[in-house]
């Protein structure tokens, strides 16, 4: 019952999973955009992870921070991007955004 | 059992539950909560790892910031009958499908993997425990004060590893051999009794000044073209 | 000396060079778009070309007498003299022969009197020299003289004849389009003149050239002329046919021709008559030098089957036959006897002699004053001087062939012209017999009568054809004289020029006196030459026999002629009334030439012209040539000839007075109807209407197996060589039609593959470009997950 790294990574993978299905399944552009926030966080929680268990040591939680900051950095311009999307074609459907199909 | 284990296990599924919500959630506020949850445990989660200014960040930044954002942005797309946009069950079995294979070879992935000491070939976690503060540490980033990484991490952002290089906030008997002089907590990097590590020894390592800043003008930049990208427009078919 | 020869081939030169300027500038000015096809500028032009080049002749002329003190009229008296003046006299020509270009060796002659040289060297292939030279010997300058005076003449008459051409609009009567119209075009008279002056220029040129083959270029040209001449109604199928006949049987004559310079060439390496000054000093010796040498003689083996060339000087500068046999050059006689027919059978087509004269009387198709100029003045004159000018390499197996084939066209051309109604076809067909006598003249060893008929033709012919050219235009181009008659009174001065042109070809005299027409004299000189020839050789009697009665029947022709024309009542009224007198440009012309046809020949043998001609009489012709074998022929010398002057002059007066009669009876005053004659011997008649059956044994000798070869080699064309190319071709098809399946199948099959599975995995790999986000990610995500399982199943464990 120990919280050994496999469980920590588990917990992480299954945020990740969670992640990408949640990019594959949402139509909704904000849902696309938290499933992102996930599969950040599942990196996230790996960093600290392996910071704590590991000679990485101080250097993953450097990472994570600059994670968290690409993230924060990432839901500002994707959030943009939704908003003009949705001025555009007044949904948040990104199935309609498909004008660059083959 | 101690509190923290109960702990772990609480927050890990919280967190679980709360990504796996997402995930199947059709409401987009829904996810909104569900995210909130997952982010909120995945902070205790990093506190429990020691690391505590990550957690604090993670609290800040993301509960308190970029899931504001995201609410904001549903509630500035949120129109009327366009709030619930179903998923077809069909993409929703595959990614679940896809997702399980995903989880399992992962899940597999790691369980197969000896977390053992490359040194003496012990097993790692029953050297290190989550909350103690055990002499006994080795390999990881253990500081004698445990969970107080915001004075490397600060001193790393200024090119300055401390847990390397100064051998900062580790325990002094793992130190002594090096420093005759005491150790002064919170000490600065002048301050007098500090001897450089042996020539001898590795070069020193590197800190993280020049890519703080580099992030750091990134956001800038980010900032603005957000605001650019954000600012109303007036749409050309109207 | 020098300076004399030097004077001369300039003014020779300029005189042979003019017309030729003058064809250029008519040519190229007046074929101008925007000229002015009413000018007679290029009328002009002409006559002013060959007048000047008649000064020019008659200056040199002038100039070459008193460079020789007038020799060649004080030359011994040949005609009354004894052997031994003969004797001297052939001293004489020897000299004036042999050593024209070098000093004379003897002290009787020091004057030259012969003038060779080069004008021009156009090429030089090994020891071939190409070169425009000029031999200019009295022959020449009475050649230049005559020609250029006639040729003026017929310029002055053509000026008035070819006045119809003057129009911008000429229309052609005797050419019918297929609506029945007429043909129409532009006039030509500048085109007529230009061909005159270039005819000119061609004559000139032959009679002024140096070595054979400048003879032959010129020779060639003066046929082009001709052929352009003969055609120059060129829409009337008739004389373009003419023109082709003319060319075509002409090529006949020229292939002989041919023949004798290749073996000219081979055997003598020159083709020079005069002796050539080489750059070191050398003098090479030219045709006449090495053949005869200074005195006339062969140098043949003892077995007289070999001829060594004479190519060594003596001490005397005389040419000699090298002593040395591996120094000789020798030519077989078989191979100069062929060599001489070959240059003859040049003549014979050129002069119209048979086999050859066919084409004559088809010429009578150009113009008039093309007629009287090339087709009975000068052209055809070519072909007797040049049998002149080539006599010492003719040997007398050759001379005999002459004289025979000389006789028989002189006959053939006379019985001809009896029967023949169109007025100039009478003329050719009498052309055609002068000019047989001329041969025959040469032939018999009269090398002056020959030329001296020649020139005495020339003026009278001349004369006849320009008066009937005035007829002609007068009649409104009625050619025929049945439709004549009664002219005399029309067109006065015409039939009274008419009238001495004809007692000149009769060669009618007064008896007993000096008095005689030119014709008379020239003719008498030529029977007396075969008379003499008969005595000497009994087997050829026929060669004074058949010319005698000739002359009968010329004189009997011409007469007929002129009695049908101008005399009697006019048979067709309609034409009679409109009959007109020509104008002046045209009768002055007819005046000048009854003049010279009269007198020209004045003194007979003893007279200028003669002794001009004979002056460069080739060396040992004076003497004669004894037979020695009893199957060669002889040749009479001087002396000969001159003793039987009286008989056949004689005989020759009494025949011309025979011929004349009977015509005044038949046709003057109408005793015996000409239509009982023909009705009595209609197949006489018939015979010689049909020209002795000339064309129609061409036809079936020469055109219709042509026909046959050709039809049998369009066949082998069609049926062979166009199936084997046939084959070849539809071979060709077949590889292409198969190229064209493997082209279309397998090249374009794979290329088309290429292109249409890009196609079709663009159009495949298109649908999975959705453009859904979320699809990619899927895929991103499947794609990992497909890593992983590859890794795992691949990697190897542990």
């Amino acid at each position: 019952m120990e919280p050994t790294p496999d469980k920590f990574l588990f917990i992480s993978a299954v945020l990740f999973v969670c992640g990408v299905v949640c990019m594959t399944t949402k139509r909704n552009g904000i849902g696309i955009l938290m499933g992102v926030e996930l599969v950040l966080n599942a990196a996230n929680l790996n960093f600290i992870t392996f910071s704590r268990f590991t000679p990485l040591g101080l250097d993953g939680q450097v990472f994570s921070l600059f994670v968290i900051v690409l993230a924060a950095a990432e839901a500002a311009v994707a959030l943009a991007i939704a908003l003009n999307f949705y001025n555009n074609h007044l949904t948040i459907d990104v199935d309609r955004g498909d004008e660059l199909h083959g | 059992m101690t509190a923290e284990i109960i702990l772990f296990w609480l927050f890990a599924f919280l967190t679980c539950a709360g990504a796996i919500l997402v995930a199947v959630s059709q409401n987009v506020v829904r996810m909104a909560f569900s995210l909130v949850l997952t982010l909120g445990s995945t902070a205790v989660l990093f506190l429990l790892l020691g690391a505590d200014f990550v957690g604090a960040t993670q609290l800040l930044v993301y509960v308190g910031g970029t899931l504001v954002l995201l609410v904001f942005g549903v509630m500035l797309t949120a129109t009327g009958p366009f709030t619930r946009i179903k998923s077809s069950p069909a993409d929703a079995i595959l990614s679940g499908l896809i997702g399980v294979v995903f989880l399992f070879i992962v899940a597999s992935t790691v369980t197969a993997v000896p977390w053992v000491d490359s040194e003496d070939g012990n097993d790692i976690s029953q050297k290190i425990k989550i909350g103690t503060h055990t002499k006994s540490a080795e390999g990881g980033f253990n500081p004698a004060q445990q969970g107080n990484t915001t004075r490397p991490l600060g001193l790393s952002f200024l090119s300055l590893r401390a847990d390397r290089d100064l051998k900062l906030g580790l325990p002094s008997e793992l130190s002594a051999e090096s420093n005759t002089a005491p150790v002064v907590p919170g000490a600065s990097v002048v301050m007098p009794g500090v001897t450089p590590p042996p020539k001898s020894s590795v070069p020193p390592s590197t800190g993280y000044l020049l890519p703080f800043e580099i992030v750091s003008v990134h956001l800038l930049v980010v900032l603005v073209g957000a605001a650019y990208l954000a600012r109303t427009k007036r749409r050309a078919t109207t | 000396m020098e300076s004399l020869g030097n004077r001369l081939s300039t003014l020779l030169a300029i005189a042979w060079l003019l017309p030729l300027f003058g064809f250029v500038v008519e040519v190229f000015a007046m074929s101008w778009p925007n000229a002015n096809r009413k000018s007679k500028a290029a009328a002009y032009f002409a006559i002013f070309c060959i007048g000047f080049g008649f000064v020019c002749s008659s200056i040199a002329f002038y100039e070459w007498g008193n460079g020789t003190d007038w020799a060649v009229f004080k030359a011994v008296d040949h005609g009354h003299g004894e052997a031994a003046t003969a004797t001297e006299h052939g001293d004489h020509a020897a000299v004036g022969h042999a050593d024209h270009e070098h000093k004379a060796v003897t002290h009787e002659t020091p004057k030259q009197t012969v003038f060779a040289g080069t004008f021009y060297n156009l090429a030089q292939f090994g020891n071939l020299k190409v070169s425009l030279d000029y031999y200019i010997d009295s022959l020449t300058l009475a050649m230049f003289v005559m020609v250029t005076l006639i040729a003026t003449c017929i310029h002055i008459f053509a000026t008035g004849y070819m006045a119809e051409e003057l129009v911008n609009d000429y229309v052609d009567h005797q050419v019918h389009t297929h609506d029945g119209g007429h043909f129409h075009r532009p006039g030509r008279f500048y085109k007529f003149f230009s061909y005159m002056s270039l005819f000119c220029f061609a004559m000139l040129g032959l009679v002024l050239a140096g070595n054979i083959f400048q003879v032959f270029i010129f020779w060639e040209l003066v046929g082009i002329c001709s052929y352009l001449l003969i055609g120059f109604y060129v829409e009337r199928h008739s004389a373009s046919t003419a023109a082709n006949k003319a060319f075509i049987v002409n090529r006949v004559g020229d292939f002989g021709f041919i023949i004798g310079l290749m073996i000219l060439w081979t055997s003598f390496g020159t083709f020079s008559f005069a002796d050539q000054h080489g750059t070191d000093g050398k003098v090479q010796p030219g045709l006449f030098s090495m053949a005869r040498g200074h005195d006339g003689e062969l140098a043949k083996t003892t077995d007289g089957k070999t001829v060594v060339l004479k190519t060594e000087q003596d001490g005397h500068g005389h040419w000699e036959a090298p002593a040395e046999p591996s120094h000789q050059k020798t030519i077989t006689y078989t191979l100069l006897i062929v060599a001489g027919l070959g240059v003859f059978g040049g003549c014979v087509g050129k002069s119209a002699q048979f086999p050859l004269q066919t084409w004559l009387p088809d010429a009578m198709e150009g113009p008039t004053p093309v007629s009287a100029l090339v087709h009975s003045a000068t052209m055809v004159a070519a072909g007797v001087y040049l049998a002149g000018r080539f006599y010492p390499m003719f040997v007398p197996e050759v001379l005999l062939t002459i004289a025979y084939v000389g006789c028989i066209t002189a006959f053939v051309g006379a019985t001809i012209a009896i029967v023949a109604t169109d007025i100039k076809k009478v003329l050719a067909y009498s052309t055609i017999s002068q000019l047989g006598y001329m041969m025959l003249g040469l032939g018999v060893g009269g090398w002056g009568a020959g030329l001296f008929h020649l020139v005495t033709h020339a003026c009278f012919k001349s004369l006849m054809f320009l008066c009937s050219g005035s007829v002609i235009a007068g009649c409104h181009h009625e050619q025929e004289m049945p439709k004549m008659g009664g002219l005399l009174r029309k067109m006065p001065i015409t039939a009274l020029t008419m009238l001495v042109g004809v007692m000149a070809i009769a060669g009618l005299a007064i008896p007993g006196t000096s008095i005689a027409f030119s014709g008379y004299h020239s003719k008498d000189a030529i029977l007396a030459t075969a008379l003499a020839y008969t005595k000497l050789n009994p087997i050829h009697f026929l060669l004074f026999v058949v010319p005698l009665l000739t002359a009968g029947i010329t004189s009997f022709y011409m007469f007929r002629l002129w009695f049908y024309t101008f005399l009697g009542k006019p048979r067709d009224q309609h034409l009679h009334e409109h009959v007109h007198e020509s104008p002046w440009e045209m009768t002055g012309p007819l005046l000048l030439l009854a003049v010279l046809a009269a007198g020209c020949a004045i003194g007979g043998e003893d007279g200028k012209l003669f002794k001009m001609l004979t002056f460069s009489q080739p060396v040992g012709v004076a003497d004669g040539v004894d037979g020695a074998a009893a199957h060669t022929v002889s040749l009479p010398g001087h002396t000969a000839i001159h003793e039987s002057h009286s008989t056949a002059g004689s005989a020759a007066l009494l025949a011309a007075f025979i011929g004349m009669s009977i015509s005044y009876l038949v046709y003057g005053k109408g005793v015996i109807n000409p239509a009982d004659i023909k009705r009595q011997a209609a197949s006489v008649h018939a015979f010689l209407a049909n020209k002795w059956g000339f064309d129609d044994l061409y036809d079936v000798m020469f055109v219709k197996p042509a026909h046959v070869v050709a039809k049998f080699a369009a066949a082998i064309d069609k049926f062979v060589f166009d199936e084997i190319l046939h084959t070849f071709v539809r071979m060709g098809i077949a590889v292409s039609k198969w190229d064209r399946k493997f082209d279309e199948g397998v090249i374009d099959g794979i290329v088309n593959l290429m292109g249409n599975s890009t196609y079709s995995l663009g159009i495949s790999l298109r649908n999975v470009q959705t453009g859904k986000i979320r699809q990619y990610v899927t895929f991103i995500a499947v794609s990992v997950v497909t890593l992983f399982v590859l890794l795992f199943a691949l990697y190897p464990k542990g």
